[in-house]
């Protein structure tokens, strides 16, 4: 009998790929999904055709329960989340309430339906902040510098709990930042392959950022889920870091992106002030060691490979969007 | 000419910690408010000087109102679900109130616009499961309950909006402080309880989860003017307030009976039903901040705090009243208090 497995946050970048890969192994996929007539429900629909959609939502514990029950799943991955840290400086309690309480709504709906369903945690690199130590691993100390970062500490602490307190099958993986066309436009790297785009087809002259000296590890979203379906997969239940193990800055992205099509970022990238956030965090880069020993995984998809990957496809996206008779993007 | 008074706002005002603070705010020549829930009964050991004020830390409408009425110069928030075993029924409940709550009482306080101080209430509960003993300031985190994750979810906000708002927030990161104020769901305070009952004859066991927990117990009138210092410095900090001292539950249990004559080997029964699914082994904290910084000092030593209580819990069953909760199980200490000793007045 094949797997069934529900996703919330289905309609984000990770969801989709999530949802993809899961229906490539025989999985029976179900996404939780908000509201009514929610627009991004139709892409993810288009993406993966073998979806299931439910209804539900991360600030409605008996919602979440209805949606077990009617899904049964085998396996939860809570990818829901308000996930753009500069938006969690200004929605600080609705980010509280989603992206932290609503991972203790889920796991709690698990041990109410069924408390042997898999449970995965979408944790985050913002975890850890202002760091300790470099390369970051399972272990090292968190110190979150935004209310989404607090927020996912809180959402880890009480994965671990689950599990600790009620024997439950329930890990949290550490993402560093994963990037892919399906970003958000509001990320850094998204914003700026849509921007060189755009300034090359014409469109736009300049491009204005925060920070360009931040440095990130930033992989492929294609291959992270695929760390977070092994790491349900396990004997034992743990936490693990995902992550490249190398760090880029947002110039040397903007170098690949710009040189991709030809142009020099110099002519074109302003420096502005307004889009800095506040606490910045500094040098986050993760050892993935303990994912490539236990779980088998490395990522695939190299820095300049991603970053070609994703403004060759905002260069046809943009290019669609021009084109008089074309639908609308995506 | 005499200074206009200072005024604070306490959450949390019927509480141990509460009744404590608001006799030492009140002896400063504050003004105090409290607040307290819709409905809450009030003990008779909130001082009446207390103006009350009802809100609730989930609802930040109640908490704009609470300031405005109130017009604190300093706010103490005192309000969590406090009970660490009843937290694992109702996580979701305890991470609103204990953790948002903290978040929805900040944005308030900025929204006033006014030079508010804040003092969290933090707990050691944030280092359950620390590796390293005694903790201080910088030890991580590592909550084990959710009442643990809670706490630690509002010690962080308070740290982010000192760095990231400005905001004049501190914590003190309080490890166990008892008196006979403290609430008959705590061990402590269900043991000195106990030894009195047992002692007239009331009852003939007492039945506790895991003996052997070891925990670092102090003074609750010692915790909360650590609590008043931290809001009298220059900037706002953490700070670990602790004895440095941890006693075995074993220990408290011998003094407790043995000043009522008795022998508890002869009368406490362990019952694993009553075990917690994760119990901190060992919380110890290393208050050497707080004694460099504010001048603190713990006055009252371990085997004092305990005698104190059980002549506390011995005058209340001589007097013929109802020691608030007394009994075998003892009830949680959100539970509602029985109406003895309580007095109802919100206006």
């Amino acid at each position: 009998m094949s797997k069934s497995a529900l996703i919330t946050g289905i309609t984000g970048q990770d969801g989709s790929y999530l949802a993809e890969h899961l229906v490539s192994l025989g999985y029976e996929v179900h996404g939780l999904i908000r509201g009514q007539n929610n627009p991004r429900a139709a892409i993810v629909r288009r993406i993966v055709p073998a979806l299931q959609l439910v209804e539900g939502d991360l600030h409605d514990q008996s919602s979440l329960i209805s949606a077990l029950e009617a899904t049964h799943p085998d396996e939860v991955y809570n990818l829901g989340a308000i996930s753009f840290v500069a938006l969690s400086f200004k929605q600080a309690i609705n980010t509280g309430e989603i992206t932290g309480l609503g991972v203790t709504r889920m796991l709690d709906a698990i041990r109410v339906v069924n408390p042997a369903i898999r449970f995965y945690q979408a944790s985050s690199s913002e975890m850890f902040g202002k760091v300790r130590e470099t390369p970051q691993t399972e272990l090292t100390p968190f110190h979150p510098r935004s209310p989404y970062g607090v927020a996912k500490v809180y959402g880890h602490y009480i994965t671990v709990n689950y599990r600790e307190s009620y024997g439950m099958f329930a890990v949290s993986g550490i993402l560093f930042n994963h990037e892919s066309p399906r970003r958000g436009l509001e990320f850094v790297t998204r914003k700026i392959t849509d921007g060189v785009a755009r300034i090359k087809l014409g469109l736009e002259t300049e491009l204005r950022l925060g920070n360009i000296d931040s440095q990130r590890d930033w992989g492929f979203a294609g291959d992270y889920v695929r760390a977070m379906h092994l790491m349900l997969q396990q004997d034992e239940p743990d936490d693990y870091v995902v992550a490249t193990g190398e760090t880029h800055s947002v110039r040397e992205l903007l170098e690949l992106a710009f040189g991709h099509v030809g142009l020099r970022w110099q002519d074109h990238v302003v420096v502005d002030d307004r889009f800095l956030r506040p606490a910045d965090v500094a040098m986050l880069v993760g050892d993935a060691g303990k994912a490539q020993r236990l779980l088998g995984w490395k990522p695939t998809v190299a820095f300049p490979e991603l970053v070609a990957m994703m403004v060759e496809s905002d260069l046809s996206a943009v290019a669609a969007d021009r084109a008089p008779s074309s639908a609308s993007r995506h | 000419m005499p200074e206009l008074s200072r005024r604070a706002l306490v959450t949390g005002v019927t509480g141990q910690d509460g009744s404590y603070l608001c006799e030492l705010l009140l002896a400063e020549g504050y003004e105090v408010h409290g607040m307290v829930m819709p409905g809450e009964l009030i003990p008779t050991t909130v001082p009446a000087a207390v103006h009350l004020h009802e809100g609730l830390l989930t609802d930040s409408g109640s908490l704009q109102a609470a300031l405005d009425a109130a017009r604190p110069d300093e706010v103490y928030n005192l309000a969590a679900a406090t009970s660490v075993a009843a937290s694992f029924d109702d996580p979701v409940a305890v991470a609103d109130v204990t953790g948002l709550g903290v978040l929805r009482l900040l944005q308030a306080i900025r929204g006033t616009g006014a030079p508010i101080r804040l003092l969290q209430a933090s707990s050691a509960e944030i280092f359950g499961g620390a590796e390293k003993s005694p903790q201080d300031e910088t030890t991580p985190l590592c909550p084990i309950s959710p009442y643990g994750v809670a706490k630690a979810f509002a010690h962080q906000t308070v740290q982010l909006h000192r760095r990231t708002h400005a905001v004049f927030a501190a914590t003190a990161i309080l490890y166990n402080h008892e008196s006979p104020r403290r609430g008959p769901g705590f061990v402590t305070r269900k043991i000195t309880t106990a030894a009195a009952r047992i002692s007239r004859g009331l009852d003939g066991e007492l039945r506790l989860g895991n003996l052997d927990v070891e925990r670092d117990w102090g003074y609750a009138p010692d915790y909360v003017r650590a609590m008043h210092l931290a809001l009298q410095q220059e900037t706002a900090d953490d700070y670990v307030v602790a004895t440095g001292e941890t006693h075995p539950l074993r220990e408290l249990l011998d003094i407790a009976f043995t000043s009522v004559g008795l022998d508890w080997h002869r009368h406490v029964v362990a019952d694993p039903a009553l075990l917690r699914p994760a119990e901190p082994v060992r919380l110890c904290g290393d208050a050497s901040r707080a004694r460099a910084r504010l001048g603190w000092a713990p006055t009252r030593d371990f085997p004092a705090i305990i005698r104190e209580m059980v002549m506390a819990d011995l005058d209340r069953l001589d007097e013929g009243g109802h020691p608030p909760g007394a009994g075998p199980a003892g009830p949680s200490p959100d539970s509602p208090p029985r109406p003895a000793g309580m007095r109802r007045s919100v206006p």
